[in-house]
């Protein structure tokens, strides 16, 4: 049996695409008799199959090697495109959070979506997805990595359209798709230069070649420029986080899974591709750099966002920075685990907002308050979400981040500092929003706010018994830290960060005599800047897209009526010459062969003049 | 055997139009349909009889017709023609296939579509050059007419506009292949023997630049694709997608065949400012179809970039360059006749074009949902999203012109983002949004318009995620026309770009975290 599941370990990804096509002819347009719910039942159904495969095979593989197997998919010329399966147990770890990820969030969608007659097409890419991920962490080829990050990236702009009705929904699609496909494009670019160097697109022969190639480092920095673009992109890092705002007018069921692993997507190509990363250190500075301006800026910009998603949104983005922090700093097993931590707790954070805001109505953060009372089972998921999500001892992130910040602090205590400054505002920014709508008074929309029913209830209290046994998990990888680390400076530090960002964010905002929306007299252009995300959508405005826009207007004119115009112009020319010569047509023989000798002539003193 | 993909259209050409009894629409429709199934089948079985081994010519046909002019009746297939015999014989079926009642005139009109077939076939099919000219030019008069009796309101001036570019380009090509007969002194026009020339390198470049702007006309390329716009707009769907699926085709053919065949040493002294003149085409292509407010107008502009991605090919002439022109001209005729027919058959319900009248189509009940769909899904085929066809072609070309020309290919891959640009803004404004409740009245689409754009689908789809299918036929020829092509080095880029250094020590061992 264990073999039968090893060997089948590329069937993973297929049973999420089976159920995505059969959830297709539950579309309103095809059936009408039963409705559109059996997709996606067919879709959690085939979503237990995949995740129970998972199960097996990681059991089955636990405590042996890790293995390759290699299906041909394109052989021409001198190229020959393998797909190389790898099998190991941090893949089918990988796959097995992502399945069970997805299976809750489709069981939770059962229930938000209750009222949609969308399921068909929802389901269908939740299914894609949930195949793309599973192929991606199972493959081991940059290249096939590359082509599922596109695919991916058509389904996160079908996903987020999936609302097609709404005009927020339109340009935040577009933008989805528009931005991540630039890094796909500079990523296809590092794909297509890093062949002729390596003669391979398998990440463990990349990196094989990595540890003994001579490139030249100037080479090797545009390459690892061009690559690092694509999970940038994928992991909303400035500059290219904008879409992951604009991402949250999706539906929130698929929230769930893109702000817990589908941004991750980024953070596993990145963590494979660390050891070209290596061969030069602009490269790494860049990543480095990025990460951190990401999970500054994000975290502050999460404090100043009023709408619930939103004010999570830019906390992914700051998470995936530090992942990139950590890959930049040489730690890839940390950043992988840090990412392990987070998509579980911010799975759970989503879920329970998602909650509130099902029959809440609102997703304005002003409009919130005093649902402890109402709402005890999503206050609390909000919570353990929250400590687990930040360096609170004893869930999952602490030990990580404490091990990440040690490692660091030894050559850049700087960088160490601002890690734990970053976790402050975090435990700031998600401290207010847990103040905003647990604490206070019940406003208007929240006087009627009761718990949810059980297809949302049951997916987020399992996640949320599973956020609390996350370190438990890592002690039976043996990726627990030694417990003294919690009394290392570092770790102080960290917990410290947690207690002022908490402390301060419930000093400010659980406090009845300040007044809110808090108004900051002096500094309001700063909290405009912030909440209007640096403003990152005017930038582009005023520069790419003007840019694109005005260079498009130009090309078209010059086509209509530089060469078209003259093309027309030749036409118009020879109608015109003909109208004026049929005058001279006059009938009279003499003229004709007057005509005659008239043009011999003139051919012969072309003819002589030219010699 | 070659015989039957040319005369079988012929006949039914003749059949439909010469019939003395009257025929319903029906019944024409179901004639026609015959034909066209026999020549897809025809094709099929001579992809059965290829011999995927062998880089040359095949299934050769010879009978001597005007030797003493050097042109005689010769056919063969090689790893080029046959991929796109298939295309034509396909796209002719499913132009047939998709027209409906309210076409005026069917018999002529099948007539013609058959007779625009049979020539094209006879194009691929030719191995002398004379013989060639012959059918490029049969195949015009009938376009003419396809156009000018079924466009829309402009189709006089974009069918005379067509006409006269074509002639134009027909002259140049015949000039061409005189020149090269007169000046290199041969017995005939067949191909092998045009291809022995040995003319000094002046000579070639001139006859090669007659040529490249007869091909560039047809196919066409910047600057001489004034004509495309309008032409493909005018044209109806079926029409438009035989034009741009598989006329524009002929363009791409004589690229190959003639310039780059031909040609070999001017070709390659010519190949960096060819490949230039590849991205110019791209991107002028892309930005130009930015700025359209015509979704069909959108389209046909998106041809003129797509085409781009296969003189970028040939200009590289690596083996796999060349395969991945040769699947750009069979997946962009694909995927080009997905989008005229989507296109149209939104024109048709919807009544009009406009990129700001259109909207919210993609609902499910009021709306065209399954066109819609089929719309993303054509887009973003033309925009290059891997598992569909068009990646995989352009992917190829890519990854084979970027030892050559690392610049131009990546200039070119900044086209297939600009690609995206233009699809995004196409889907969103038609296929999203609110629809219209007080003009959403639309006719239902039926079962008939819809499986074409299914059968395109399920090509584009299975070639995208099978891609041998594509690609195994056309390799043997692609590493024959390589080898006799003087091969290029890294122009544009410094040469330390894709050079491994020797024994130059890495430097960021200082760094204690890297």
């Amino acid at each position: 049996m264990s073999h039968f599941l090893l060997n089948t370990v590329g069937w993973i990804p297929l049973y999420a695409l089976i159920g995505s096509l059969g959830a297709l002819p539950w579309s309103p347009g095809v059936t009408r008799k039963t409705g559109p719910r059996p997709a996606g039942y067919i879709n959690a159904l085939m979503t237990l199959l995949a995740f129970l495969h998972s199960l097996g095979a990681l059991i089955a593989i636990w405590g042996q090697s890790a293995y390759t197997v290699e299906v041909t998919w394109l052989q021409v010329a001198d190229l020959r495109l393998g797909i190389p399966i790898m099998v190991s147990s941090v893949t089918l770890g990988a796959c097995l959070l992502v399945t069970g990820l997805n299976l809750l969030a489709q069981i939770f969608g059962f229930g938000y979506m209750e009222m949609d007659w969308g399921w068909a097409r929802f389901y269908a890419l939740l299914g894609l997805f949930e195949g793309g991920m599973c192929a991606l962490v199972l493959c081991d080829s940059l290249f096939f990595s590359y082509m599922i990050l596109e695919i991916l990236t058509l389904g996160t702009y079908l996903l987020v359209g999936l609302w097609f009705n709404q005009p927020l929904v339109v340009t935040g699609a577009r933008d989805a798709f528009l931005t991540k496909r630039v890094g796909d494009l500079f990523l296809l670019m590092g794909v297509l230069a890093i062949y002729p160097l390596t003669g391979t697109w398998n990440f463990s022969e990349l990196a094989q070649w990595a540890e003994t190639a001579q490139v030249d480092p100037a080479l090797m920095t545009w390459v690892g420029l061009a690559l690092l673009a694509g999970p940038m992109g994928k992991c909303a890092q400035f500059p290219l986080h904008l879409w992951l705002d604009e991402a949250m007018e999706g539906p929130l069921p698929s929230t769930i899974l893109r702000n817990s692993v589908v941004v991750a997507t980024g953070a596993w190509v990145l963590v494979k591709l660390e050891p070209v990363f290596a061969l030069s250190p602009t490269v790494h500075w860049v990543v480095i750099g990025i990460g951190l301006v990401t999970a500054i800026g994000g975290s502050l910009v999460a404090m100043a966002q009023i709408d619930i998603k939103r004010a999570l949104s830019y906390s992914v983005s700051a998470y995936m920075g530090l992942t990139f922090i950590a890959v930049g700093c040489g730690q890839p097993d940390l950043a992988l685990q840090l990412v392990l931590t987070y998509a579980v707790a911010m799975a759970l954070l989503v879920m329970s907002v998602g909650g509130v805001i099902w029959n809440s109505i609102t997703q304005d953060l002003r409009q919130y308050g005093g649902l402890w009372s109402r709402r005890p089972i999503s206050g609390l998921s909000f919570v353990v979400g929250a400590v687990g999500m930040l360096a609170c001892p004893p869930l999952g992130t602490f030990w990580v981040l404490v091990q990440l910040a040690d490692q660091i602090s030894v050559y850049y205590p700087w960088l160490a500092a601002l890690l734990v400054g970053i976790n402050g505002l975090t435990a700031f920014s998600l401290m207010r929003v847990f103040s905003l709508i647990w604490g206070g008074k019940p406003k208007q929309m929240t006087e009627r706010s009761p718990e949810i029913h059980w297809p949302m209830a049951l997916p987020m209290t399992i996640l949320l018994g599973f956020t609390v046994h996350v370190p438990m998990l890592l002690a039976s990888w043996n990726l627990l830290p030694d417990f003294q680390l919690v009394t290392h400076p570092v770790g102080i530090l960290l917990i410290i960060s947690n207690a002022v960002g908490i402390g301060l964010a419930g000093l400010i905002f659980l406090n009845e005599r300040i007044q809110k929306p808090l108004q900051l007299r002096f500094i309001t252009d700063l909290q405009d800047l912030l909440a209007q995300d640096f403003y990152t959508q005017q930038l582009y405005r005023a520069s790419v897209v003007w840019v694109v826009d005005w260079i498009s207007q130009a090309v078209a004119y010059l086509d209509r009526v530089l060469v078209d115009g003259l093309v027309n112009l030749v036409g118009v020319l020879s109608v015109f010459s003909g109208q004026t010569l049929k005058y001279t047509v006059s009938g009279q023989s003499q003229l004709y062969l007057l005509a005659i000798p008239l043009g011999v002539i003139l051919i012969i003193l072309v003819a002589f003049g030219s010699i | 055997m070659l015989s039957g993909l040319l005369w079988i259209p012929i006949v039914g050409a003749t059949l439909l139009g010469f019939w003395p009894g009257s025929l319903t629409f029906q019944q024409t429709r179901r004639l026609g349909l015959v034909f066209a199934t026999g020549l897809t089948v025809w094709t099929v079985f001579l992809f059965g009889q290829f011999d995927l081994t062998q880089g040359g010519l095949q299934m050769r046909e010879f009978m001597p017709w005007i030797p003493m002019l050097g042109m005689n009746y010769e056919l063969g297939v090689d790893g080029l023609s046959l991929p796109l015999l298939a295309v034509n014989s396909g796209l002719t079926w499913i132009a047939i296939y998709g027209t409906g009642e309210k076409l005026i005139r069917p018999r002529l009109f099948y007539s013609l579509l058959l007779l625009v077939n049979g020539a094209v076939a006879g194009a691929f099919l030719a191995q002398n050059a004379l013989l060639f000219f012959l059918f490029y030019e049969i195949e015009l008069v009938p376009f003419y007419l396809l156009i000018s009796i079924w466009g829309g309101p402009r189709r006089g001036y974009a069918a005379i506009k067509f006409l006269l570019y074509t002639a134009v380009s027909g002259i140049l090509m015949l000039a061409g292949f005189l020149g090269l007969f007169w000046l290199a002194d041969l017995p005939s026009f067949d191909y092998q023997t045009l291809q022995s020339q040995v003319l000094p390198l002046g000579s070639q470049m001139v006859l090669l630049l007659t040529l490249l702007v007869a091909f560039g006309i047809k196919i066409p390329l910047v600057p001489f694709h004034t004509w495309l716009p309008d032409a493909y707009t005018e044209a109806s769907a079926p029409v438009a997608m035989i034009l741009g699926g598989v006329l524009a085709k002929l363009g791409t053919y004589g690229l190959v065949r003639f310039c780059l065949g031909f040609f070999p040493d001017a070709w390659s002294a010519l190949a960096p400012n060819l490949s230039i003149w590849a991205v110019v085409c791209v991107l002028g292509g892309a930005f130009a179809a930015i700025a359209q407010k015509d979704i069909k107008r959108m389209v046909a502009y998106s041809s003129v970039g797509h085409m781009g991605y296969v003189l970028l090919g040939c200009a590289a002439a690596t083996p796999l360059s060349i395969v991945g022109a040769i699947a750009q001209m069979v997946s962009h005729g694909f995927v080009l006749a997905l989008l005229f027919h989507l296109v149209g058959v939104i024109e048709e319900k919807v009544g009009t074009r406009e990129l700001d009248v259109l909207n919210g189509l993609l609902n499910p009940i009021r709306g065209l949902p399954m066109i819609s769909g089929l719309l993303i899904l054509g887009g973003m085929a033309s925009a290059g999203i891997p598992g569909l066809v068009a990646f995989v072609a352009e992917f190829l070309v890519f990854q084979g012109s970027y030892s050559i020309f690392p610049l131009q290919t990546i200039l070119c891959v900044v086209g297939t983002g600009l690609t995206a640009v233009y699809f995004v803004i196409l889907l969103n404004r038609t296929c999203f949004g609110k629809l219209d409740n007080k003009t959403a009245y639309y006719p239902q689409v039926m079962g008939w318009e819809q499986t074409p754009a299914i059968l395109l689908t399920l090509v584009i789809f299975i070639l995208g995620v099978q891609p041998n299918w594509l690609v195994k036929w056309s390799e043997p020829f692609s590493y024959q026309l390589s080898t006799h092509t003087p091969q290029l080095v890294s122009h544009w880029i410094p040469p330390v770009m894709g050079k491994k250094l020797e024994n130059t020590p890495i430097m960021i061992a200082e760094d204690p975290l890297l």
